[in-house]
C-alpha cells in the first residue's frame, strides 16, 4: 500500500518539479520584508505605513506570483513534461486555510506581546524553525535539498545568537512606537530574509536544472 | 480468515494491473491531467500507455478529452465518479486482504 500511497503524494511534488514553488515563496518572504523595511525606515506617517499601500502591495505581490507562475508553467513546464491541474480542495481551500489560520495566530500572538511590551525576538526564531520544518516536505523530494534545509536551521540559530545590538541596527529605532521592540523587529525582518533569500536560490537551482535535463517532445501521434 | 482470502478474489483486475494501477492513482489525486504527465510519470511509452487507457476508458473508469492548447494537441484526462469509487473500493479490498 506504501506504493500506492506514494503515487498518489507525486501529483502534489510535481507543482515544485521546476522550483517555481520555491521561487513563489521565496519571492512573497523577500516581498514581505522590502515592505517591512520601507515600514520601519520611514515616518509613520508616510504612505508605506498606510493600510491601502499595504492592500494595494499585497494585491500586486500575489499578482506577480500568480500570473508568474502561471506563465512559466503554460510556457516551460507543461510543454516538457506534462499538464496537470489540481483539485480545488488541493489548490485553494486547503492552502488558504493554512495562511489563514497562521496569519491570525501569528498577529495575535504578536499583538498580545507588544500590549505587555514583552521581548518577542525568541518567537522570530521559533518561525525560523518553523519555516525549516515546512522545508522537509520539499527537502524531502530531492536529496541536495536536504542542504539547503540546513542553511535554513543554520540561519535560524544564527538569528537567535546574533547580539540585540546588531538584530536592533536592522530596524530602525522608530519601532516601538509601532508596538514592537526594534530587536524583535529586526529579527522577524532577518528571518523573512533568510528565508527568502534560501528559497530564491534553491528553487532558481531545480529551474536551472529541470530546464537543463528537460526538452520539449513532439507531441503528435497520442 | 477466509473472508480475508475472499477479499482478493474481489479485488478489481482493471484496476490491479500495474501499469493502469499507476495511471488510476496519478489520477486520483488530481483534477484532470494530460497523456504527457502520464508518460512522464509512469516512464510508459505511448502505445503502452494509450492501450491502458483505452482499457480504462472501456470500463468507464476515466474520461478522455482531446483538446488543443494554443495549436499543440492535448489528451486531458479525468478520473470519472465510478473510477473514483473502484479505486477508493480496491484500496480497502488490499488493505482488508494484505
Amino acid at each position: 500500500m506504501s506504493y500506492v500511497g506514494s503515487l498518489l503524494e507525486r501529483p502534489k511534488a510535481y507543482y515544485n518539479i521546476d522550483g517555481v514553488g520555491e521561487l513563489g515563496i521565496g519571492f512573497m518572504c523577500l516581498s514581505w520584508s522590502l515592505l517591512g523595511w520601507l515600514q520601519l525606515h520611514t515616518p509613520k506617517t508616510s504612505v508605506w505605513n498606510q493600510m491601502y499601500t499595504f492592500l494595494i502591495y499585497v494585491a500586486v505581490m500575489t499578482s506577480i506570483i500568480h500570473y508568474g507562475s502561471k506563465a512559466i508553467k503554460n510556457r516551460i513546464t507543461y510543454p516538457r513534461t506534462g499538464f496537470v491541474d489540481y483539485r480545488p480542495r488541493d489548490k485553494y481551500w486547503i492552502p488558504m486555510a493554512v495562511g489563514f489560520s497562521v496569519s491570525a495566530v501569528m498577529a495575535a500572538g504578536i499583538a498580545w506581546a507588544a500590549r505587555r511590551h514583552w521581548e518577542i525576538s525568541t518567537p522570530a526564531s521559533l518561525l525560523g524553525l518553523l519555516f525549516a520544518a515546512g522545508y522537509i516536505r520539499i527537502a524531502r523530494t530531492v536529496a541536495w535539498k536536504w542542504l539547503m534545509f540546513v542553511i535554513l536551521l543554520v540561519g535560524t540559530v544564527i538569528v537567535a545568537i546574533l547580539p540585540g545590538e546588531m538584530l536592533e541596527s536592522f530596524a530602525n529605532d522608530t519601532s516601538p512606537a509601532r508596538g514592537i521592540s526594534p530587536r524583535a523587529a529586526g529579527a522577524f525582518w532577518m528571518t523573512f530574509v533568510i528565508y527568502g533569500a534560501v528559497l530564491l536560490v534553491s528553487g532558481g537551482i531545480s529551474f536551472w536544472l529541470y530546464v537543463h535535463h528537460t526538452q520539449a517532445p513532439a507531441r503528435e501521434g497520442e | 480468515m477466509k473472508s480475508q482470502i475472499r477479499s482478493i478474489a474481489e479485488i478489481d483486475r482493471v484496476i490491479h494491473e500495474p501499469g493502469r494501477l499507476m495511471i488510476i492513482a496519478l489520477l486520483f489525486a488530481v483534477d484532470r491531467a494530460d497523456f504527457l504527465y502520464l508518460q512522464h510519470e509512469t516512464d510508459m511509452n505511448k502505445g503502452t500507455l494509450s492501450s491502458h487507457i483505452s482499457r480504462l476508458e472501456e470500463a468507464r473508469y476515466v474520461e478522455v478529452v482531446k483538446t488543443y492548447r494554443g495549436k499543440v494537441p492535448q489528451t486531458v484526462l479525468r478520473l470519472t465518479a465510478a473510477g473514483r469509487k473502484a479505486f477508493e473500493q480496491y484500496r480497502r479490498n488490499l488493505r482488508q486482504a494484505l
